[in-house]
């Protein structure tokens, strides 16, 4: 899978986990949100592309050779990153109060770049 | 039926939890989840060990019933994390099972989609290109349908009324997110995943020191002198220490709290950095071949008599900090350090142990996160707010009441009693008065999943007489 195809998949995926959050709080369904939905790819996509470019597709660049395959690469990397990630997400939605706008971001945030690492790591098995 | 198992193990994992406090819940999630594990993995629990980790876990699953303080909480995740990564690996140390329970627990059923689709590449590959073709056949369309309706509604006012009619509030979008989340969990934990590169160094290092076949016995003459010239100073100067200390100690007779604070934490302080600089230097000189030297009688001597001298000066806090609580009773703080002197003689103790046993560095993280994990389990049997305000009412010459008041709910009912027996200034009677109405008012509104054993309590006790005369 290309980079940007990942980004694009991505984005998707963290657009809806977003908005599903997001409208299962009080705010309720309302169809005035769908052009904001709509709307928010935008932002959504930049954030995707920036957080997968700067902390998962570094990893591979770097590591990736003919001795440590893409598999090994996410058995090893992955619960690291992971954990990590997990920590930050749930420290930054705990000093928000649990405010609905952070918690949707960063559960969405959160998913989504666990899902892009399988994705990553998935495609170069399938070349190979 | 694996995933019949897990729906309704993700209903009652929102039946317990959707919009309550902690409480009975988690004590039932605890068994829930014994139960799923049991299941899904039958083979491993019949391994002492995993069998072992059950049987704390759902101790701990009592203790939030009885105790429910945080520290309970804490150590009920703790067990929950350690027996997932024990049903992964058994053998493995702790910290490699804690490693593999978070893991387990927070991307389980992604790593096993990722490892699955190596497997049956072709199969899952095949079923990829089906569930594409399903989500390009719901999903377009739904896209463009939903963008149209948003612009029709502007252009035709009928229109508008009919769709603004539609109405979904009769789903419960969060408790389905909510389920969603339970199934994810049980998903994880129903199969244990394990972190192969961090599991196989583990089990491949072994907790004793070998001697390296390459070693200058000209090498370990220096550094065993070294050693022991440094070892000797560093025993000299601390028995000066110690001596001087024992002098301030029996010579100072104050009872101001500033004077017994600062002498506390600067001992503290002195303990913090001797000990850390103890072990570094001990773990330095029998890191390697100096073990196995015949000449090391001497140097280990020095570090026995050094390990043995710095049990004195935790021995010589832990003097300071009684005379402390003496004086003014028990607060988090002073059993913090009672705790901490606790730690640091057990560290000292292992590391003894390793120089005595030649040992390695991992045996010393092994044992040491090991006896952490009893300690907290066992830390967490205490009801530690009803036991300080309890401690200070019968015992503390100096009773700070403001202090008691501010700790939680769990001390209520005792500080209430105390105002009952004791004549108190009218601010002090009133907050305990309101913090004992809020426990009872808290305590009886509670739903069942929120139960603790206080409720029984409550029931059980004359305090059912307390409740009517604030209700009415």
């Amino acid at each position: 899978m290309h980079i940007l195809s990942n980004i694009g998949k991505s984005s998707l995926l963290a657009a809806s986990i977003f908005w599903i959050v997001l409208l299962s709080s009080d705010l309720g369904m309302n169809w005035d949100f769908i052009p904001y939905m709509f709307l928010s790819l935008i932002p959504i996509y930049i954030i995707c592309a920036l957080t997968i470019l700067i902390t998962i597709c570094p990893i591979f660049w770097f590591l990736e050779n003919d001795n440590c395959s893409r598999q090994r690469i996410f058995k090893t990397y992955f619960p690291i990153y992971t954990i990590i990630a997990l920590g930050f997400c749930l420290y930054r939605v705990y000093k928000s109060s649990f405010d609905i706008l952070d918690l949707s971001f960063y559960v969405s945030a959160y998913i989504t770049t666990v899902q892009s690492w399988v994705w990553f790591a998935k495609t170069k098995n399938k070349q190979h | 039926m694996k995933h019949i198992k897990l729906i309704i193990a993700s209903i009652l994992f929102s039946t317990l939890f959707y919009n309550q406090q902690i409480g009975l819940n988690l004590s039932i999630f605890s068994v829930l989840s014994l139960v799923i594990l049991a299941i899904s993995n039958t083979h491993k629990f019949r391994n002492k060990i995993t069998i072992c980790y059950s049987i704390i876990y759902a101790f701990t699953a009592a203790l939030v019933f009885i105790q429910h303080t945080n520290l309970s909480i804490l150590a009920n995740i703790i067990a929950f994390i350690t027996l997932v990564g024990s049903v992964t690996e058994s053998k493995s140390s702790i910290y490699v099972q804690w490693y593999n329970g978070i893991y387990t627990s927070i991307v389980g059923y992604f790593h096993r989609r990722f490892i699955n689709q190596n497997i049956k590449e072709e199969e899952t590959k095949k079923k990829t290109i089906d569930a594409l073709h399903l989500t390009k056949l719901i999903g377009i369309p739904l896209v463009f349908i939903i963008g149209f309706i948003v612009l029709y509604k502007n252009g035709n006012p009928i229109f508008n009324d009919i769709i603004s009619q539609i109405n979904f509030d009769f789903i419960n979008l969060q408790w389905l997110l909510f389920t969603a989340l339970g199934y994810y969990l049980f998903s994880n934990i129903f199969s244990p995943v394990q972190i192969d590169s961090a599991t196989n160094i583990d089990l491949q290092t072994s907790n004793t020191l070998r001697q390296s076949k390459v070693s200058s016995v000209e090498a370990l003459k220096k550094e065993k002198q070294l050693g022991t010239t440094l070892l000797l100073l560093l025993n000299i100067l601390i028995v000066f220490y110690i001596i001087t200390d024992v002098i301030s100690l029996t010579t100072t007779n104050s009872t101001h709290a500033s004077v017994l604070s600062s002498q506390v934490h600067n001992g503290i302080n002195t303990l913090i950095a001797s000990i850390i600089i103890a072990i570094i230097i001990i773990l330095y000189f029998f890191r390697g071949d100096l073990n196995f030297f015949k000449d090391n009688k001497m140097l280990k001597n020095l570090s026995y008599t050094w390990i043995f001298l710095n049990a004195v000066l935790v021995f010589l806090i832990a003097t300071k900090n009684y005379n402390y609580i003496a004086s003014f009773g028990l607060t988090y703080k002073r059993i913090g350090v009672n705790i901490y002197l606790f730690l640091t003689l057990i560290g000292l103790i292992t590391t003894l142990l390793k120089v005595s046993k030649i040992k390695n560095s991992w045996y010393i993280l092994r044992i040491n996160t090991r006896i952490a994990f009893v300690l907290l389990i066992l830390f967490s049997i205490m009801d530690w707010d009803y036991s300080i305000t309890k401690y200070n009412i019968n015992h503390a010459p100096s009773l700070d009441l403001n202090y008691l008041i501010n700790l939680s709910n769990n001390n209520a009912v005792l500080l209430n009693e105390y105002r009952k027996s004791t004549n108190l200034n009218t601010e002090q009677s009133n907050r305990i008065f309101d913090k004992h109405r809020d426990y009872i008012n808290t305590v009886n509104n509670r739903n069942w999943q929120e139960y603790t054993y206080s409720n029984l309590k409550l029931k059980a006790t004359t305090d059912k007489t307390i409740t009517n005369a604030y209700s009415k």
